[in-house]
């Protein structure tokens, strides 16, 4: 072993910073978004500031932007630790971080120029495609080299959640990408009708389940027994859980065809396997919650730690109330209203964000050898952090309930109802509290902000080296 | 000690306006489970529904279109008791779970305690069902936001004193009664769209 040998953590430090500033700009572009829905002539007629625009780079700037930014920070410096070696290739894991903010930058500002490809979560034109998988394939190279010259025999279980991440985030992006470039901006896509449908929901359906859920599971299972400072409750569990996430996930996505132009028994294959997926999520759960059940000592000294507790429990919520709007009864009431977008935003704000949240308030202050700047501040930002997320999640559920009723309510001789352009005019208050809640989030993630750069400020990263000595078998 | 704050929903009233007397008032109740669920549970359970059922006749639900959805006198009677039987259930089953979660939080075990505690904590969305009187669901939205808010706050805060453990289990104990809480609300309005779509309730072309 080198004795100079030290972690590389600098580049997840700056992935970590990245990641605050993109989850600030997404969620700035998602109150702006909520606003429009209020307020429609916000835009000044502008097509740059048009809803259709700005929606895409909201979803982007928070999924890749924030989201991929995170997932790469906090993998770089759990695989160094849980492989007792400094990262492979360091240089390749610079490229990566900084030629994803790149991409994620400039792929913002086509969207807002009007370059879309039309496929939701994966509008880019295909410029940036090509170079998505290219980066993409840097990260694999740097996590999966590190993962070959490790000291620990046995893989830890997040790297095999960020290894599934890497491996299957590659598989979909390439083969929904596959495209016919008509200009620098325009392609067609390789898939007609149908078959198209089929493989964007399947790419579709697998982001959320590999990237949302698996990687941020892989950060889960690093991250929370540093917090708790106990091991898993059940690593058998976890072991199981991930099999059997990965193996009944990829067949899922169907679900988002229910009553569209593709056969039944696909969309009866995709509602049994996600009810079948309800079984490893729950596992993954309560491998959680039982964890921080014994470590609840930690609560007096660690703001962090509530995050996470609170993260699961949404994290329970989103993977229930996914399979449940997957049976078709369910979803024919569900499909196309905004109770899809308030369980998608249980997912992003009450998982996703709080998950990483909790981690970063644990993570940067470890990172430069200081505490953090202010437990109070970070008190305040998770009951905003709560606040939000439940008034965004009931509005949209009241939203939701209200239009797949009106949709699809008779009057007497068998007509509709009420008109398509009346029932959206009435949504007008739900999404003013939409708007709301998006503000109050907004204004927690500004208070962590400003908290972890109070943290950083004049601090350089600590070196750290691996340890000296092997680990003792298990 | 026995508890004099279950003798009925009006002393349980009372002591929203005090919740630093909770403990006291809540643990160990008078008369056991069967008293705080004939004297506090099925009366407060009968308001909602109540509400509801003469809004409903009445004026009819608005969920934002101009017409009002209206549903016969017999469909809105079953809904109504459809309403108090998943609030009975509700009060019930968080309670159940409660018990259930308490070995792990270290909190105290008898059932009555935690009905009591679960009946108190849902006081505020009770009394905001007033609002069903008028029956327009963002109207309902406006006043019962702010009630479960009031409701959280009140799980939070008296979680630790009322069920005797220590304020961080008492947080992690309320964290997962709210994630209890969230997938059984989704669990009911699942079950309530499946009825929707099997033809009860208001007439849909599904």
């Amino acid at each position: 072993m080198d004795s100079n040998e030290q972690y590389h953590d600098r580049v997840a430090g700056w992935l970590t910073a990245f990641a605050v500033v993109w989850a600030l700009l997404g969620m700035v572009a998602g109150v702006y978004v909520a606003a429009a829905l209020v307020w429609p002539d916000i835009d000044m007629g502008l097509e740059w500031l048009s809803y259709g625009r700005v929606r895409t780079l909201h979803t982007n700037a928070v999924i890749f932007g924030f989201g991929v930014s995170a997932l790469m920070g906090t993998a770089f410096y759990s695989v160094q630790r849980t492989c007792h070696v400094p990262l492979f290739a360091c240089g390749l894991a610079w490229f990566c971080a900084l030629a994803w903010q790149v991409g994620v930058l400039a792929g913002g500002v086509s969207l807002l120029a009007g370059w879309t490809g039309g496929k939701e979560y994966a509008e880019l034109e295909w410029p940036f495609d090509i170079a998505i998988a290219v980066v993409w394939v840097c990260f694999a190279v740097v996590f999966f080299g590190t993962i070959a010259r490790r000291r620990i025999r046995p893989i830890y279980v997040s790297n095999w959640f960020y290894g599934a991440l890497i491996i299957v985030i590659a598989m979909l992006h390439i083969v929904n990408s596959l495209a016919i470039p008509v200009t620098f901006s325009k392609s067609y896509s390789l898939f007609a009708g149908a078959q198209d449908a089929v493989v964007q929901w399947w790419y579709g359906h697998n982001a959320v389940g590999f990237l949302l859920t698996g990687g941020f599971l892989g950060m889960l299972y690093y991250f929370l027994p540093k917090h708790a400072d106990r091991p898993i409750w059940s690593y058998r569990l976890s072991i199981v859980a991930f099999w059997a996430f990965t193996y009944s996930y990829i067949w899922a996505g169907p679900h988002h065809l229910h009553y569209n132009a593709v056969p039944e028994w696909v969309q009866a294959l995709g509602m049994v396997m996600s009810l079948i997926l309800l079984a490893p999520s729950w596992a993954t759960m309560i491998n959680g919650v039982m964890t921080v059940s014994g470590a609840w000592q930690k609560l007096r000294t660690d703001p962090a730690l509530k995050f996470i507790v609170l993260s699961l429990a949404f994290y329970g919520l989103a993977t229930f109330e996914g399979p449940m709007m997957s049976i078709k009864s369910v979803n024919v009431v569900s499909h196309f209203t905004d109770w899809t977008v308030g369980h998608v935003h249980s997912g992003a704000l009450g998982w996703n964000a709080l998950i990483t949240f909790g981690t970063f308030y644990f993570l940067v202050p470890r990172l430069v050898g200081g505490e953090l700047h202010s437990v109070k501040l970070a008190n305040w930002h998770f009951w905003l952090a709560l606040a939000g997320t439940m008034l965004y999640v009931l509005a949209m559920w009241g939203a939701g309930v209200s239009q797949g009723l009106l949709w699809l309510s008779l009057d007497e001789i068998g007509e509709l109802s009420f008109s398509f352009k009346d029932i959206m005019a009435s949504m007008a208050p739900y999404y003013a509290l939409r708007f709301v809640a998006g503000v109050v989030s907004l204004a927690g993630a500004a208070l962590m902000a400003y908290n972890l750069w109070m943290t950083v400020k004049g601090r350089r990263i600590v070196a750290v080296a691996p340890p000296r000595t092997a680990p003792e078998a298990a | 000690m026995n508890s004099e704050a279950t003798q009925s929903p009006w002393s349980l009233l009372r002591l929203l306006k005090r919740p630093s007397d909770v403990g006291a008032g809540l643990s160990s109740p008078a008369g056991g489970v069967q008293a705080v669920l004939l004297r506090i549970v099925i009366p407060l359970s009968i308001v909602p529904p109540l509400f509801a059922y003469i809004g409903g006749s009445t004026l009819g639900w608005r969920l934002g279109a101009d017409e009002p959805l209206r549903m016969a006198a017999g469909d809105l009677t079953l809904v109504s008791f459809g309403y108090f039987l998943a609030l009975i259930v509700g009060f019930l089953s968080t309670a159940a779970v409660s018990v259930w979660m308490s070995g792990t939080y270290g909190a105290r075990r008898d059932f009555g305690s935690h009905l009591a505690f679960v009946a108190f904590v849902g006081m505020p969305v009770i009394l905001a069902s007033v609002a069903h009187l008028v029956p327009h669901a963002f109207v309902n939205m406006a006043v019962l936001i702010p009630a479960l808010i009031w409701s959280l706050y009140l799980l939070y805060r008296c979680l630790p004193e009322v069920l005797g453990t220590s304020r961080e289990q008492g947080m992690l104990m309320a964290s997962a009664l709210v994630g209890y809480l969230l997938v059984a609300f989704v669990s009911l309005l699942g079950i309530t769209v499946v009825l929707w779509s099997r033809g009860m309730g208001p007439a849909l072309g599904v």
